[in-house]
């Protein structure tokens, strides 16, 4: 029984060792990374096949995404405010949900599931297959050639994903408003502008930078990060995803109560 | 032997110890490799041949031991220097570690085209004048090095290690699942590289004939060290029980040369 307890002790005791040395790890690699971010020279080519696979590509997955999310959180409004349902109720809960929250979030954890799992992938494939051992050896860094390209364009592409986001979202719920629920379009529409905050684009704005931060740079940690084998691969994968993705979850409430708190 | 005096070291290894948790693949070893000089090294499957390659080009860290390349300490050696040093040297890998997000010109360019902005021009007619010597044809080099065979992503990387014209040849084996053909073709470039070029090269191989056409020195790496060392005529006279397990299949072969 003693031997029991004391067995499950010490598997908790080096798990949770482990859990600390690797957050120190992840903390060494991040001050790395962001070290090569900023050193000449930068591999343009690089960044900007990035930039299209983040931003471009990843633009019909968040439009599709927002656009319905504005869509439900109009019909939502405007059924459980029935009292007081007026353009300027359903308009301002919907723009500020959007460009405080859904928009910044969805858009991120599409992009994590989408773009983080891809990059982990990636890297953990070049790690297995000793692609990274390979271009040390030809005269490239491999942070400044593989792991920088994908946090600058991440960092971009992000904030830009999220203002088209929050556009696209306000219009679905535009969309409902007017078509669906037979709300006057320029009441609708002047009521939204008056509630539009600059305060809410910038925090918005923070959060998808925070993000495109938090997805590049664990998709890239798992990735270079991966042990040998078909299964580091899936194993940085999946990984990338779900710590991505809660990381999201955490630093939205942080920065929401750093702004609004 | 004679000539060994006046002939520079330009790899030294020595008192090299490597071991993965508790499990000890290196212990002492030491070699030399001279200018113009091409050593094989041999031994069973999982013996460290690859991990003593990987120490060497400072891929692992030995837990002790030195290794020096002309004439620097390559152990503990800053990262910069490290890479400027590698610059010198042509490197392939067992399984090829070909960038698979790259043609297979711009696999073969990668060194050169960090160094001087090559178009893409020059780039493939550089890389073609390369793979010629390989036995491969220009239509490979617009390809992906998943969408050609096996032996000719090993002749890609190779490609790629001798772009630049490296004076260092370190290669894990380059002959290994290639016909006897196409094999006797990458001999011969290593054999030339360091006859003619005044290179050296370091290969791994498990082909006892290649080791026969290419090596002036052969290593054997048995029991976690250096347990033999000779010329390959010297291998047909050995007493040890490995070497001559090793030659066994070949005996006969020679016999007709
Ligand atoms: N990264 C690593 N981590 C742990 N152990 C390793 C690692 N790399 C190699 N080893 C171990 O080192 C030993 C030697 O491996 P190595 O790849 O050098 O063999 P080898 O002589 O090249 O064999 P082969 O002829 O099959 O290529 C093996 O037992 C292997 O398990
Ligand atoms: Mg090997």
């Amino acid at each position: 029984m003693i031997d029991l307890f004391l067995d499950i002790l010490g598997t908790t005791g080096k798990k949770f060792i482990n859990f600390v040395v690797n957050i120190g790890h992840f903390f060494i690699f991040f001050g790395n990374a962001i070290y090569w971010v900023f050193k000449p020279p930068w591999y343009f080519k690089k960044i900007f096949q990035q930039i299209l696979d983040i931003g471009y590509f990843s633009l019909p997955v968040v439009g599709l995404t927002t656009f319905f999310s504005g869509m439900v959180l109009a019909l939502q409004t405007y059924n459980g405010f029935t009292d007081f349902n007026s353009e300027s109720t359903v308009a301002r809960i919907v723009l500020t949900s959007i460009t405080r929250e859904l928009g910044p979030v969805l858009t991120g954890l599409m992009v994590a599931g989408r773009i983080g799992a891809k990059m982990a992938a990636e890297i953990a494939t070049m790690r297995v297959t000793e692609q990274i051992d390979a271009l040390g050896t030809l005269g490239t860094r491999p942070m400044q050639y593989l792991i920088a390209p994908k946090i600058i364009a991440s960092l971009v592409c992000i904030p830009l994903l999220v203002l088209i986001g929050n556009t696209i979202g306000i219009l679905g719920g535009y969309v409902i408003a007017i078509y669906k629920i037979g709300f006057n379009a320029s009441l609708y529409l002047n009521a939204t502008m008056e509630y539009l905050q600059l305060i809410d684009i910038i925090q918005g704005t923070v959060k998808a930078g925070v993000f495109g931060l938090i997805i590049s740079m664990v998709s890239c940690y798992f990735g270079y990060n991966a042990s040998k084998g078909a299964e580091g691969v899936g194993f940085a994968t999946t990984s990338s995803v779900v710590v991505s993705s809660v990381m999201i979850l955490t630093s939205t409430y942080i920065i929401t109560a750093l702004f609004f708190g | 032997m004679e000539k060994k005096n006046n002939k520079k070291v330009i790899i030294k290894v020595s008192n090299l110890s490597k071991s993965f948790n508790n499990n000890i693949v290196l212990k002492n070893i030491n070699f030399q490799l001279l200018e113009g000089e091409s050593l094989a090294i041999i031994g069973a499957s999982g013996s460290g041949k690859s991990v003593l390659l990987k120490n060497i080009i400072g891929i692992l860290q030995p837990d002790k031991g030195s290794i020096i390349i002309n004439d620097k300490e390559m152990v503990n050696l800053p990262r910069s220097l490290k890479e400027k040093l590698l610059l010198d040297l042509g490197i392939t890998f067992q399984h090829g570690a070909l960038f698979d997000s790259l043609k297979n010109w711009e696999n073969i360019i990668f060194k050169t085209a960090n160094k001087d902005k090559t178009n893409n021009r020059q780039g493939k007619q550089l890389a073609f004048s390369i793979i010629k010597q390989l036995g491969l044809q220009p239509e490979i080099l617009d390809l992906y090095p998943s969408e050609i065979s096996g032996g000719m992503q090993k002749r890609v990387a190779i490609a790629r290690a001798i772009c630049g014209n490296p004076k260092i040849l370190l290669f894990d084996e380059p002959t290994s699942g290639l016909d006897p053909v196409t094999g006797s073709l990458i001999d011969q470039l290593i054999k030339k590289a360091v006859r003619t070029v005044g290179g050296s090269a370091i290969t791994i191989t498990h082909d006892m004939a290649s080791v026969c056409r290419i090596a002036d020195k052969v290593i054997l790496i048995d029991k976690q060290t250096i347990s033999w060392t000779g010329t390959p005529k010297e291998m047909f006279v050995s007493s040890n029980t490995k070497i001559q397990e090793f030659i066994k299949p070949i005996n006969s072969e020679i016999f007709f040369k």
